[in-house]
């Protein structure tokens, strides 16, 4: 939509473009009632993503937005809900890992007619008492409250919200009890109850409910699940799995798209896969698993996602997932015993693999050969394994890389930590739809480097680890698509060669442990775009040392001066100790 | 100027604008208008009223079709749009998918 509006686009920008701007439109309330949603709604999300946005300026939207996404916005606090709880149309709330967020903020939302979906997940401080006050939203359909502070108590209270059709619990102490006392909850489609106190009697319950599709049990004590006939993806990632969908009525099998056991036991493995229906089965995802024996492939003709990882796959099996490869796109045989002759079992038979992982697994160059043999290739992950890039023949040495040239499509290549050097890589300027490549050794040098120049349409460059001089950075000529260059632990490469390279080229966010400068692409004067600058900040000299969590920014920073002054008298600052003080002297 | 290949565009005081078919085939909105076969008033006339859009916005919208064909040609000018007006443009632009 945004796309075909190119004008659309251009105003919402212009309308955010500075606090002043703002100032000039906030006071068109007619125009502002008129607004449609989707233009409200694009407009909300430009002013927070541009960080304009504060709790007296949602006023405005009262009557024309209807979907408000806040997400881990630490600032968002009971000023804030008390402005959205007004908001006429609003259909859907994300306040998800809001940490301010406590149950008088969600006091709010009191009595709100039209919201329908509700996002509350890690607001830790919400509790029973706040799930009270979401109560009379009855227009309630898709609530998630996962890792929040609800006991079992506030979780059977939700039995009232009878409209729910998605459910999210995870990480909280549900019981079997609480469980049994949603089964009124008839909508419900999608449960997820990962962590939860479910045992095997809950998991009973779990039949009651008719349209149930989506069901996460991962992390739980859950052994046996009952047969559901509507179910369609299923997560038992680290469970100890006994019987698993024991059919109810005889010989109808519900029609499985996806099926998670990452991690998971099993206790009578051949058994359980023999009970499920799988040949309509999309999605798997069996790896660090217990499985020892892969039979149970052979009927997944359906099969477009399979992750084998750290399983005890080796090239035996590999006959299994060529004879499913038909229709397969996503393909992870890391940390497999899989080696090259295992890859060209599956060589030919995988006419739509697009994305395929072998990193630490016993590969050499040999395997390079037949991965060219995979014609729809887009992402080949090779990192951390044997191969040189080089085969030795009797006199000479030939570049096996050169094989992957046959691969039209390919987008992106990982190459970090083998044994590949500067040569062996001469062959990757032919790969003209190259976007992403990634090294990383130590024996890497500038002639790697030289060699991206040639590659017109490369997004993201990743040399990491390697010997390069800063007469190489300096005479390096990036394409001119590119927007990320990683150097991290480029360690000959000095501080003012960096902010060089970065001054030169402000679109490309360079990441080394001396670049502090990024390009902010939406650079405002005022409050900095908290999100993406946790790594721009410059009390970051070492970024990469620090253990500072994502969402880290200097507060000075979000608030301009003005904002400072306004926020020293108002009541909340009282939280701060710091603050606190000064109010307290000021009082005497 | 042949009659053919202009457009009239009128706002909703009834200010008239006169501006290259070419320039106002940029909205999606008029393009359909004046391609469909058949009833369409517009079609005929080669004019379009607009009750809903002010003068000052038409003539902002007439300004962006001019821009847009000479960005599409190679020249990469900045269209300033003055923060008071982003609101009713913007709707103007949607609906008429600009």
């Amino acid at each position: 939509m945004e796309n075909e509006c190119e004008l659309v686009r251009m105003c919402i920008e212009a309308a955010c473009e500075s606090r002043e701007s703002v100032d000039t439109w906030r006071r068109q309330r007619r125009s502002l009632e008129r607004l449609p949603s989707h233009l409200a709604d694009a407009l909300l999300r430009r002013l927070h993503r541009r960080r304009l946005l504060f709790p007296a300026l949602l006023e405005v939207f009262k009557y024309s937005v209807e979907v408000i996404d806040l997400r881990n916005e630490n600032s968002v606090n009971e000023e804030w809900m008390a402005y959205i709880g007004a908001f006429r149309y609003l259909r859907s709330l994300n306040v998800s890992t809001c940490r301010r967020i406590n149950n008088s903020a969600l006091w709010a939302l009191t009595g709100m007619t039209s919201l329908m979906e509700l996002d509350l997940s890690r607001c830790t401080k919400v509790t029973d008492a706040g799930v009270k006050h979401l109560l009379s939203i009855s227009t309630l359909q898709r609530l998630h409250i996962s890792e929040t502070g609800l006991t079992a108590n506030g979780v059977a209270l939700l039995s009232s919200l009878t409209n729910l059709s998605v459910l999210d619990l995870g990480g909280l102490p549900v019981t079997d009890q609480a469980l049994s006392s949603l089964q009124v909850l008839t909508k419900l489609q999608y449960l997820d109850l990962w962590g939860t106190k479910i045992s095997n009697k809950g998991a009973t319950i779990l039949q009651g409910f008719p349209k149930l599709s989506f069901l996460n049990l991962a992390w739980t004590n859950v052994t046996n699940v009952p047969y559901m006939s509507s179910l369609e993806c299923l997560n038992l990632s680290n469970c100890s799995i006994n019987d698993l969908l024991l059919e109810g009525d005889v010989g109808y099998k519900a029609p499985l798209a996806k099926l998670q056991f990452s991690g998971s036991t099993f206790v009578k493995e051949e058994e359980t896969f023999l009970n499920i229906e799988t040949s309509f089965l999309i999605y798997l995802d069996v790896s660090n698993s217990s499985l020892n024996r892969f039979c149970f492939l052979a009927h997944m003709e359906s099969l477009e996602h399979l992750d084998l990882s750290s399983c005890m796959m080796g090239d035996d099996s590999v006959e299994l997932v060529a004879c499913i490869g038909a229709k397969l796109r996503d393909l992870n045989l890391s940390k497999t015993r899989v080696s090259s002759a295992g890859v060209g079992i599956l060589a030919g038979h995988v006419p739509n693999l697009e994305n395929l992982s072998l990193s630490l697994t016993a590969i050499d160059d040999v395997a390079i050969s037949y991965i060219s043999m995979m014609p729809s290739l887009r992402v080949i992950d090779l990192s951390k394994n044997n191969i040189k890039g080089l085969i030795q023949q009797v006199d000479t040495a030939t570049n096996s890389l050169t094989a992957l040239q046959s691969l039209r499509y390919l987008e992106r290549l990982n190459l970090e930590q083998t044994q590949v050097r500067d040569a062996a890589l001469r062959p990757l300027s032919n790969f003209q739809n190259l976007r992403h490549i990634s090294l990383r050794s130590a024996s890497l040098t500038d002639i790697s480097l030289y060699q991206m120049s040639s590659l017109s349409i490369l997004t993201n460059i990743s040399i990491r680890d390697a010997v390069l001089t800063n007469l190489a950075l300096d005479l390096f000529r990036p394409p001119a698509t590119l927007k990320v260059l990683d150097l991290r632990g480029c360690w000959l490469l000095t501080e003012d060669v960096i902010s060089l390279f970065c001054k030169r080229h402000p679109h490309i966010e360079v990441r080394h442990e001396f670049a502090h400068v990024f390009p902010v692409q939406n650079s405002c004067n005022g409050p900095s775009p908290s999100g993406i600058s946790s790594r721009t900040s410059p009390l970051n000299k070492k970024p990469w040392k620090m253990p500072v969590s994502q969402s880290f920014v200097d507060q000075r920073l979000k608030y301009s001066k003005e904002d400072l002054l306004v926020l020293r008298y108002s009541p909340l600052s009282l939280a701060y100790p710091h603050d606190a003080e000064i109010v307290r002297t000021e009082l005497q | 100027m042949k009659k053919e290949d202009t457009v009239k565009l009128i706002s909703a005081e009834g200010f008239e604008f006169v501006i290259d078919k070419e320039a106002a085939m940029v909205s999606q909105t008029i393009r359909n208008m004046l391609t469909s076969p058949g009833s369409f008033a517009e079609t005929q006339h080669g004019e379009v009223t607009f009750p809903e859009i002010s003068t000052t916005i038409l003539e902002k919208i007439c300004q962006y079709f001019y821009w847009s064909l000479q960005y599409a040609r190679g020249k990469e000018t900045e269209f300033h749009i003055e923060p008071e007006l982003t609101l009713e443009l913007m709707m103007a632009a949607n609906y008429l998918h600009t």
